[in-house]
């Protein structure tokens, strides 16, 4: 997957994106000329600190929020709306509390207007993708974190989007259940590959998920610092000295910056 | 860690041995509290009636009991216990039912526009501290002393916390839930349908619960001036009539009917808002 970013035309593509955000008379510059092509099936990690804009990086490509300057392109096409064709996944879940797990994983096929049958078949298909089966009647409060975000990727995979993207999914989980989410998304995207945009601060999950890896830098306005190429094959090993290697890499070339 | 070490740590699951150790246990038992609790209340009340601390003003327990009962076998004023009860209720539930469908609707259409807030605000917001007794003089003025004045005090304190739940809870809803709807495909109408009115629904549920119970509180003054039937004018008789005791059943049947709403209330929550109350 290396050298084709030349042959192919990128599925994502962010043009000069820079985003202000307007605090009564004060800007607040939190994006600057950010330069950014996507693969087809790549599954890219934006890694920054706290407060480094990557989020609304993120944002900006699901059409949530307008960039400043530059635009964001998905198939040679400027994202203007948010739209089903983007699946997302967010930090705080977000499930909708009055709905079960079926009721949430359908949702994106209802506003469709997908008949009713139609649309529990998808939705069971993905629930037990990601590992929910026997859950579809239970209401999000009474899952675990883990069980929830389970729901959140499955909601959003069900719409059989272009891209999906996923904004710290994993930050509020506990180390361990996060090392075996972890496992769980390289799994459920290599079952069903897409192209994934996955934001964290954590350089670790970096180097275990990503086939690249954007840092940014760790202060605003967030600026693109460098991307890495991670060619190491999968499923990786957290302890495997060529983990460990860019880790440490990524790490150290981190820390000049903070 | 073995499954011994986890029993032997754990004293609660123990019987108890000896019978101080059942003595204690017994006293840890809620429901064992409850009952003392109550019975030293009644018993603290009836030698403070004995001992005749506040004059001779207030009754024994059972003075009370037989009051009741007797109030429910006989008629006061041409009419039970039971049939007061309902006059009150009547009055409380048509004012409930009127001040949820007049208030629920202006906290809707105060939370979706905010033209339209701007415009009911400041009216509402002059309206809104003024304590619903403070209309009875007028509102007898212009109703008379009929069903009428005593419906409209209900409803004006009935209607204030149905607006501002309603308000407030098509406000607050998460705004990442509108970013989520939206990744999802939804269009405006949608948005409504699938995140306004469910998110918002717990709140506008609970300001009918307190607009149920604010009903139930005004019903009273209103039939303490000029009623000829209902709790307050049992309460107002009682007065007049120097019956403590007439008073403090009063009193009694009332607590114990808004204990009865609440629970109802409660229980209809626990079905139509599941995903609120099913664990914890």
């Amino acid at each position: 997957m290396e050298d084709k970013a030349g042959i192919k035309k990128p599925k994502i593509e962010c043009v000069n994106i820079s985003k202000h955000f307007m605090e009564g008379q004060e800007k607040n510059h939190v994006l600057d000329t950010i330069d950014l092509s996507v693969r087809e099936n790549e599954f890219i990690v934006i890694l920054g600190p706290g407060q480094s804009g990557k989020s609304t990086l993120l944002k900006i490509i699901a059409g949530l929020y307008k960039p400043s300057t530059g635009n964001a392109y998905l198939d040679g096409k400027e994202i203007t709306h948010p739209g089903p064709d983007r699946g997302i996944v967010f930090q705080r879940y977000t499930l909708f509390p009055w709905k079960t797990v079926m009721g949430n994983v359908e949702m994106g096929p209802k506003l469709r207007g997908v008949p009713r049958k139609e649309r529990r078949r998808l939705a069971q298909h993905y629930i037990e993708l990601v590992g929910l089966k026997g859950f579809e009647k239970a209401y999000p409060h009474q899952l675990s974190g883990g069980m929830k975000q389970r729901v959140g990727i499955a909601r959003a995979y069900v719409n059989n989007p272009k891209v999906m993207l996923l904004d710290e999914p994993f930050g509020q989980l506990d180390a361990q259940t996060r090392y075996f989410m972890e496992e769980e998304t390289v799994r459920i995207w290599e079952t069903e590959k897409r192209t994934v945009i996955f934001v964290t601060n954590n350089i670790e999950e970096a180097v275990y998920l990503g086939d690249r890896i954007v840092v940014l830098e760790g202060k605003l306005p967030g600026r693109m610092k460098k991307i890495y190429d991670v060619n190491l094959p999968r499923p990786r090993d957290y302890t495997d000295p060529a983990f460990l290697d860019l880790r440490h890499l990524i790490t150290e070339e981190t820390e000049l910056t903070l | 860690m073995s499954n011994e070490a986890l029993v032997n740590n754990s004293p609660v699951t123990e019987k108890p041995r000896t019978f101080g150790e059942f003595i204690s246990a017994l006293f840890k038992n809620v429901y064992v509290l409850y009952a003392i609790s109550i019975i030293s209340f009644l018993l603290i009340w009836d030698v403070l009636s004995v001992m005749q601390v506040l004059g001779r003003f207030l009754p024994r327990p059972v003075e009370v009991l037989y009051q009741l009962y007797d109030m429910l076998l006989n008629p006061l004023a041409g009419k039970t216990l039971m049939m007061h009860l309902w006059f009150s209720l009547r009055r409380v539930l048509i004012a409930f039912a009127i001040a949820v469908v007049i208030g629920v609707p202006i906290g809707l259409a105060m939370g979706f526009s905010p033209y339209f807030n701007a415009f009911v605000k400041p009216v509402f917001d002059l309206f809104k501290p003024m304590p619903p007794i403070a209309w009875i003089s007028l509102a007898i003025l212009w109703f008379g002393i009929g069903e009428m004045s005593k419906i409209f005090i209900i409803i004006i304190g009935a209607v204030v916390p149905c607006i501002i739940n309603s308000y407030n809870g098509i406000r607050l809803v998460d705004p990442e839930m509108y970013d989520c709807i939206r990744m999802l495909g939804g269009n405006k109408r949608q948005e409504v349908i699938e995140v306004t009115f469910p998110a918002a629904f717990p709140a506008i549920f609970a300001g009918i619960q307190i607009s149920l119970s604010m009903a139930w509180t005004t019903v009273l003054a209103a039939e303490l001036v000029g009623a000829r039937e209902g709790m307050g004018f049992i309460i107002i008789t009682g007065m007049n009539q120097s019956k403590p005791a007439m008073i403090i059943s009063g009193m009694v049947v009332i607590a114990l009917t808004a204990w009865a709403i609440s629970m109802l209330v409660t229980h209809a929550e626990r079905w139509v808002c599941p995903w609120k109350t099913k664990l914890e």
